[in-house]
């Protein structure tokens, strides 16, 4: 724009001349109605939310080709025509000015832009020469839940086959894998037996540890619309789901698997289990029975603070109830405890024959759009299809399927994501690649965190943003497509597969990560081996469906042309049949005897108590408007506007203690690090001796003291408490009233 | 209630145990008592909007149900979409309330937009008739075409409902998208909502007047200042501590400097006019004095104009005589300005002026004595006003015809630039007083910031009106203009505290906002 136009719009502005008319006009659209004509859009393009695992139908309106407006797909079956505030602005994070454009690559101490070949030849270059110095398990890699299923699955082949490296993970250990763990050994295999439904049907529905008003708020519909409930939430935080709960349940933190056992207990002691399926259907009832009776209820009540009588009621809601729910997030999975937790939980619902039916069942709500595509089709924790490493029918099937050598599967897993970053502090771990996920905000206990990629001779950031805290280390950073701009299928918490399409080009020279798998391939030398006459996202799809088929996890019978024509299908659902809309109805369960397994898990305290240095316990969790580590949400400006940074939150009777009032900026301080200014928030929803924290803001990372303490099975961190002291760092001017 | 012993339930078998009549009663005990409308759950969603035309003595509003918000926002979001804002201008807002003590909390939310009022504050404050309540659907619109930017609605709803637009230029409100309407749509915010926790009814107008009991809430004004429309259906037993959350938060307002600067300069033109016709018998000419007043009244009302988003259109502030005080303001002050330069001209139009500029100081008052700006609704802002004008005029009038007076007049004007000043300081003082004591949140939050962040200008402001009062009582030799400017410049500071220091009423805000966290 010439200086002489930018001069008469100023001075046109200037004497109140309306330059903005067109900006704030409205107009009649065709698909819209009456609204602001600069978000009619000349075509929606239907899709899936690219935010959490609840799957949303979501359609984006492409204006002279840019993403300008986001509505609910009013056909889809999840999410029945609305969504979630960071769903209705969605399409901001397309045009974010930090979408990552060009390949990166550092030279001399400075991220320059390179081409593809470049990037990729060294990439390849790089991490195979440390491959050949150190091993080819020298080599790490870090994904996420954020992919499509179809990149998932090409992803894991071109990293245990291709890089050959089993030291693969995702972020998806710091969100859901104590769920997966509890899973696998409860049932015999991970995979959510419910679905969103049974939130409808269920007469006793149990949240442990889930924020689902904030988290997941399109939940709350079917909640809305089940006229029988009885909602019960257990959370020591009287979070906005816990003010639509019937009972609260405030207990003291991480003791529910002392609830979850307690409730146990009473169902066992007072007859309100189902012997005839424990029976048939379970092992191990009478060891359990025998374990159970340490957690009476009067030692629960000390353990959890909540009353004998509160015990009591809850067992009996629950052991009474006609179907039974019980939810669960992340206050049950970031824990040391989480797999026991789930294992406790997946009790509960086997004793009374909670599972397998309509609104009934334990059910782990996932965290991002597509952890469950991870879960299933991914190469992490075990191989595509719930195929386990040490399996033999499973490793020659799959061997076959791909027609390799079965020496070439790993014989077990390889490192999890913490044990990676360990491993890297330790120079085991030589070379990282890091896809679409950003650990330099996520990760417990940030300085170790930094200290162990500082190591790294080479780490390769892949992710639609730069610059993010992460990228901003990385060696090379691959600019990556990201929703609304390439195709593929999510899967949601009920396992749901619903397809994700393109509404716009990727800017710059952006590529969708499978393009990117599929050209290292090329460089690597083997695309034709692993992904033979593959051109687009649907040969993957299709190559799954075949690798799927038979598994637990049945794809098989579903399509490209068959979810455009139902919307959205959930899994298993075999060729030519018709999906299932939960697992195990008959009882049976995917282990040798084909029995579900009670398992008996102690409780134990949380590793760091509180003391006189740090007497507070710090919990982490979110907030509606954003989310994980913000790189999207923070550029939907009206997110940022509604939550525009973090806060702590505090009890009015330890700040009295303190001396501190509501908006001081306060320092959050473990042995571990200190997070600098954050805005105080008194507040009687956080119970006394406890504060609680947004983890999503960079600028006050409360990573930073977090701790690295993980779940022995799962590998998942103990985000949800440590110990903390909080200091005054500035007054809030002296305004209060 | 004792907790249950275990005899009752030993041995119980699972047929049994089914059978146990505990708890059912029980449990009413421990639901939270705000859910409950949840439980009792209608059988069919209600509908978003009426599914009838409107009758006469009719019109539409917002209901919104308390007990089924969860506060995500959505309506905000939709809202904003809906109207192509840009991201801090929210014509829906959703505030947060608290009550209780742990674990016996009770958090609730409360997302409002416009309330279409019975007696629309901002309709009735509008110079330009940029407002109009529809006769058919009652809905208070907004035209952005008409607008001049005067933000004079934004300081007359009690709800903090218009918003102007800096961008832009303008205000704008929500319309309760009474265009979808029309079109059998929801509103934005309505369809958006995941809970069905807004929606759009018909309300008989007269009936509502009558008892508009349930447009209170907590977190919000009482709906009596214009009469809101909305409908809240409130969760039965509330704590009677439940409030808003951002009351720890009080931020100074906008300076409105345009408008600092206006007010002070017709002020002092008005008294030095006053104190010229004053000095009449001394048949002394003074033109000096009486252009420079004319001069000051003309500045003062070209800076009103520079307050204005759309400074070309403010001729059309004269539209609103019939009901805005600002129309009067603008016409009142006109005629005194046009008399100043008749009397400065040498014609007898003294007296004349001199009631217009009372006239016009009068209608600047009447300005910001609205319901919503409680600090400014009292008298104080009169007395305020016009000590400025009796204070300032006769010391312009000394500064500049020191020589040519007599002592006698001299005396007479410092008496009355005294009398001014003491004025001032006992109505800041007592005004002070009024605002410490009081019970309502807002006067007692505008007493914080003026003894708060806002102290030292505060007290720079008294020690400036005693000083010039100890001065001219003890025949000090302060040069005149010395006094004039510090005293000029001590009645800007005054005006920029009484625009700073203002805490509006409003709708409940959240616990974090835009802006500096501290």
């Amino acid at each position: 724009m010439s200086i002489a136009y930018l001069t008469s719009a100023y001075l046109k502005r200037a004497i109140g001349l309306d330059t903005l008319q067109q900006d704030y006009a409205y107009a009649r659209g065709e698909t819209t109605g009456y609204t602001s004509a600069k978000k009619i859009p000349d075509r929606w393009v239907s899709t899936t939310c690219g935010y959490c695992s609840v799957g949303c139908g979501i359609e984006i309106g492409v204006k002279h080709g840019r993403a300008v407006a986001s509505r609910p797909l009013a056909s889809h079956p999840v999410n029945r025509g609305k969504l979630c505030p960071k769903g209705l602005a969605e399409h901001y994070i397309i045009e974010a000015e930090t979408r990552a454009k060009y390949p990166l690559l550092r030279k001399n101490g400075k991220l320059m832009r390179v081409g593809w070949d470049e990037a990729l030849g060294t990439m390849v270059a790089r991490f195979r020469e440390i491959q050949l110095h150190h091993g080819a398990q020298a080599l790490g890699v870090l994904s996420t839940g954020q992919l499509v299923t179809e990149e998932f699955y090409t992803l894991g082949k071109l990293v245990q086959l291709g890089f050959g490296t089993n030291n693969y993970d995702g972020n998806t250990t710091l969100c859901m894998a104590s769920a997966v763990s509890g899973y696998k050994i409860s049932f015999g295999s991970d995979g959510p037996p419910g679905c969103y439904e049974d939130l409808e049907k269920a007469d006793v529905i149990l949240l442990v540890g889930a924020n689902i008003a904030d988290n997941h708020p399109i939940l709350c519909q079917y909640l809305d619309a089940n006229p029988r409930k009885t909602v019960i939430v257990a959370d020591p935080r009287v979070s906005k789901t816990a003010m639509m709960a019937d009972l609260h349940l405030p207990l003291k933190p991480r003791s529910d698997l002392a609830l979850a056992n307690g409730i146990a207990h009473i169902l066992i002691r007072h007859g309100l289990i189902d012997r005839a399926y424990i029976d048939r259907h379970t092992t191990g009832f009478e060891e359990l029975a025998r374990f159970l009776e340490a957690y009476s209820p009067d030692r629960v009540s000390q353990i959890t603070g909540l009353s004998e009588e509160l015990l009591y009621k809850t067992a009996f809601l629950y052991g009474r109830a006609r179907a039974a729910f019980i939810g669960w997030t992340m206050g049950v999975n970031h824990s040391t405890l989480g797999t026991a937790t789930v294992n406790a939980l997946c009790n509960l619902s086997l004793l009374t024959a909670q599972i397998g039916r309509p609104g009934a069942g334990p059910f782990s709500i996932t965290g991002q759009c597509n952890a469950m595509g991870t879960r299933e089709a991914g190469f992490t924790s075990g191989m595509p299809g719930y195929r386990k490493f040490d399996n033999a029918e499973d490793r020659r099937e799959l061997a076959g399927l791909w027609g390799i050598d079965e020496a070439r599967l790993p014989w077990k897993r390889g490192l999890a994501y913490p044990d990676i970053i360990e491993a890297a502090l330790a120079g085991k771990i030589r070379g990282l690649w890091i896809i679409a996920t950003n650990p330099l905000v996520s990760y417990p206990n940030q300085d170790a965190l930094r200290q162990a990629l500082s190591g790294l001779e080479f780490l390769v950031v892949q992710d639609g943003y730069h610059p993010t805290p992460t990228t901003e280390l990385a060696d090379l950073v691959l600019p990556a497509a990201i929703w609304g701009e390439k195709e593929g299928t999510y899967t949601n918490s009920e396992r749901r597969v619903s397809k994700v399409n393109r509404a716009v080009a990727p800017p710059g020279e952006a590529l969708a990560d499978f393009d990117i798998f599929l050209a290292l391939a090329q460089e690597l030398g083997c695309r034709e081996k692993l992904y033979p006459g593959w051109r687009s996202v649907e040969d993957a799809f299709n190559e799954w469906r075949r690798v799927s088929r038979g598994r637990l996890c049945d794809y098989s019978g579903i399509s490209y042309e068959s979810l455009a024509e139902k919307g959205a299908i959930q899994w298993p659902c075999v060729e030519g049949g018709s999906p299932e809309p939960r697992l195990y109805s008959d009882g049976r369960f995917p282990t040798p005897d084909g029995r579900a397994k009670l398992v008996a898990t102690h409780w134990a305290p949380f590793p760091e108590q509180p003391g006189r240095e740090f007497p507070l316990i710090l919990n982490t969790g979110r907030t509606v408007e954003h989310w994980h580590t913000r790189t999207k949400t923070r550029e939907a400006p009206i997110l940022e506007h509604l939550s525009p940074r973090a806060w702590l939150e505090m009890n009015p009777r330890d700040a009295k203690l303190l001396g501190l009032r509501s908006h001081d900026l306060v320092d959050v301080v473990s042995q571990r690090g200190r997070v600098h200014a954050v805005e105080l928030r008194l507040t009687e929803i956080t119970a006394p001796g406890q504060v609680f924290m947004p983890f999503h803001f960079f600028e006050t990372n409360v990573n930073e003291v977090t701790q690295s303490a993980f779940d022995p099975v799962s590998r998942e961190p103990n985000y949800k408490q440590c110990a903390v002291r909080v200091e005054r760092r500035e007054r809030h001017a002296r305004t209060d009233a | 209630m004792a907790a249950p012993t275990a005899d009752v339930y030993l041995s119980g078998e699972a047929s049994e145990a089914a059978e146990l009549p505990l708890f059912a009663s029980d449990l009413v005990c421990v639901i939270a008592p705000s859910r409950r409308a949840l439980i009792q759950i209608e059988a069919e969603p209600r509908p978003l909007i009426p599914q009838r035309p409107l009758q006469p003595g009719e019109q539409y509003r917002f209901h919104f149900d308390m007990t089924k918000c969860i506060g995500c926002k959505c309506c905000v979001v939709a809202c904003n979409e809906q109207n192509g804002n840009p991201a801090p201008i929210n014509w829906r807002r959703v505030g947060e309330l608290e009550g209780g003590h742990y674990p016996n909390v009770q958090r609730y939310h409360l997302s409002m937009g416009c309330n279409h009022c019975l007696e629309p504050s901002c309709l009735i404050g509008c110079p330009v008739e940029a407002y109009h309540k529809d006769p058919k659907t009652g809905v208070v619109i907004h035209d952005a075409e008409v607008c001049i930017g005067c933000q004079y609605c934004t300081w007359n709803c009690s709800y903090g409902v218009p918003r102007y637009n800096p961008e832009r230029g303008v205000v704008g409100k929500c319309d309760l998208c009474h265009n979808r309407l029309a079109d059998g749509m929801a509103p934005a915010c309505a369809s958006a909502c995941p809970e069905g926790a807004i929606q759009v009814e018909i309300v008989d107008i007269e009936q509502w007047r009558r008892d508009y009991l349930s447009a209170n809430a907590p977190g919000l004004p009482a709906a009596g200042d214009s009469v809101s429309t909305t409908r809240i259906t409130l969760p039965d037993n509330l704590f009677p501590d439940t409030g808003r959350v951002d009351t720890q938060r009080i931020v100074p307002e906008e300076p409105h400097w345009p408008l600092v600067f206006m007010l002070v300069l017709t002020q002092l033109s008005v008294g030095a006019l006053a104190a010229l016709w004053g000095l009449e018998w001394t048949k002394t000419p003074l033109v000096l004095s009486k252009l420079a007043a004319l001069a000051l009244a003309g500045a003062g009302l070209a800076m009103a104009s520079l307050h204005l988003g759309r400074p070309i259109y403010a001729w059309r502030a004269l539209k609103g005589l019939r009901r805005s005080w600002l129309s009067r303001e603008v016409l009142t002050l006109s005629i005194f300005a046009g008399l100043a330069a008749i009397y400065a001209a040498g014609l007898p139009a003294g007296l004349l002026a001199v009631v217009a500029g009372f006239a016009g100081v009068l209608c600047s008052a009447r300005i910001y004595m609205v319901a919503a700006r409680p600090a400014w609704n009292s008298r104080y802002t009169l007395l305020d006003f016009f000590s400025t004008a009796l204070m300032l005029g006769p010391m312009l009038v000394l500064s500049l015809e020191a020589h040519g007076l007599d002592p006698s007049a001299r005396l007479w004007l410092t008496r009355a630039a005294a009398a001014g000043a003491a004025c001032q300081l006992l109505t800041q003082a007592l005004r002070f007083l009024w605002l410490a004591r009081s019970e309502q949140f807002e006067l007692r939050a505008s007493a914080l910031l003026l003894s708060g962040r806002l102290r030292r200008a505060f007290l720079i402001r008294l020690a400036l009106l005693i000083a010039l009062l100890i001065a001219s009582l003890t025949s000090l030799s302060l040069s005149y203009p010395v006094a004039f400017g510090l005293a000029l410049v001590g009645e800007w500071m005054g005006r920029w505290l009484f625009f700073v220091s203002v805490v509006p009423k409003n709708i409940a805000a959240a616990f974090t906002r835009s802006g500096r966290a501290a």
